[in-house]
């Protein structure tokens, strides 16, 4: 079971903490691609990192490299930095645009506190 | 010889040659005084002199020493106070508080990976130094009694001071750039202010 009020919570709080650098955030399930929670949410995106994280967790164990951990990072163009989160049976995305929000704040502090929040919302 | 026993009485050149006298002498050695004390360190606009006393009240050798201009990391700091609950709002006002509070051009706030939270006066390449730094600190922790959680580091042209504190999600390093470390009271009150912080991100 999971809490979807604490997902929602969790969106809010990452609403303040990015404030204007958060440009699109979704928290998913990663087996049926189910968007959970989000703030403008981008289904396309959903589709696509849910394909992009299982190739990479594969390829990381098909080479014998140590499994993915809490995220990974994605710099594009147009001061846009994507970081998917692993929280086990969720993924969550999240868009920052990078001269707006500082990364410092982002890896440090909001992505921290979305992993504690949703590790809470899927032990209920 | 007349006239010299003259100009000896006469009053106004008295009063003149008294004037060139006393006054601008005690004046040049009071600046001496003060500037001996805070030398090469930045010194706010200094504090009005008291009004001169009459002259004939004052001793022509009498020099005048105004209290010693205190600087800004001198005075206590006042306490930290965080009155919002965002990480983004708590950052900010540390980061507003060392500059108003602590002798530096330049502050920042990072992560123990060297990851800039917030930064004024220091580039984020400089503040990235803080990961293989505190990274170091490590194993001189290890030794029974040694602290190390703060301390100060020559960057060339600037000193870096930092101090260091933890949370159940990491380090996190306050510092500050400037031509001199910092006293041990502005480490405590960095400590103290970084500490508060901390329990709020």
């Amino acid at each position: 079971m999971i809490d979807t009020k604490i997902l929602d919570t969790a969106v809010q709080d990452l609403r303040n903490v990015l404030r204007d650098g958060l440009v699109a955030t979704d928290i998913w399930e990663r087996s049926a691609g189910l968007s959970l929670a989000g703030f403008n949410q981008q289904p396309v995106a959903v589709a696509l990192f849910t394909r992009i994280t299982t190739e990479l967790e594969s390829s990381l164990t098909d080479s014998n490299f140590p499994p993915l951990a809490r995220y990974y990072l994605l710099d594009m163009e147009g001061n846009h930095t994507v970081a998917v989160v692993n929280h086990g049976a969720l993924l969550q995305g999240i868009l920052v645009d990078n001269k707006r929000a500082n990364l410092g704040i982002l890896i440090s502090v909001a992505i921290p506190r979305m992993l504690e929040t949703i590790a809470r919302a899927q032990s209920r | 010889m007349t006239a010299r026993s003259v100009s000896w009485t006469d009053a106004a050149s008295v009063a003149q040659l008294l004037a060139r006298a006393s006054a601008p002498r005690a004046a040049v050695q009071t600046f001496k005084i003060a500037n001996a004390s805070s030398a090469a360190r930045p010194i706010p606009p200094p504090a009005r002199a008291p009004a001169a006393a009459p002259v004939a009240e004052a001793s022509p050798r009498a020099i005048s020493v105004p209290p010693p201009t205190r600087l800004k990391s001198q005075f206590p700091a006042p306490k930290l106070v965080l009155t919002s609950d965002n990480p983004s709002d708590c950052v900010d006002a540390l980061l507003a508080w060392t500059l108003d509070h602590q002798r530096c051009t330049g502050a920042f706030i990072a992560d123990d990976n060297g990851l800039t939270l917030a930064a004024h006066g220091i580039s984020e390449a400089h503040v990235s130094l803080v990961g293989p730094l505190l990274s170091a600190l490590v194993s001189v922790r290890m030794i029974p009694g040694i602290d190390a959680t703060a301390g100060a580091l020559w960057l060339g042209n600037n000193m870096m001071s930092w101090v260091e504190s933890r949370n159940e999600r990491g380090g996190f390093c306050l510092g500050t750039v400037g031509s001199e470390p910092l006293s041990s009271r502005a480490f405590e009150q960095l400590k103290e202010a970084l500490e508060i912080t901390v329990r709020k991100l």
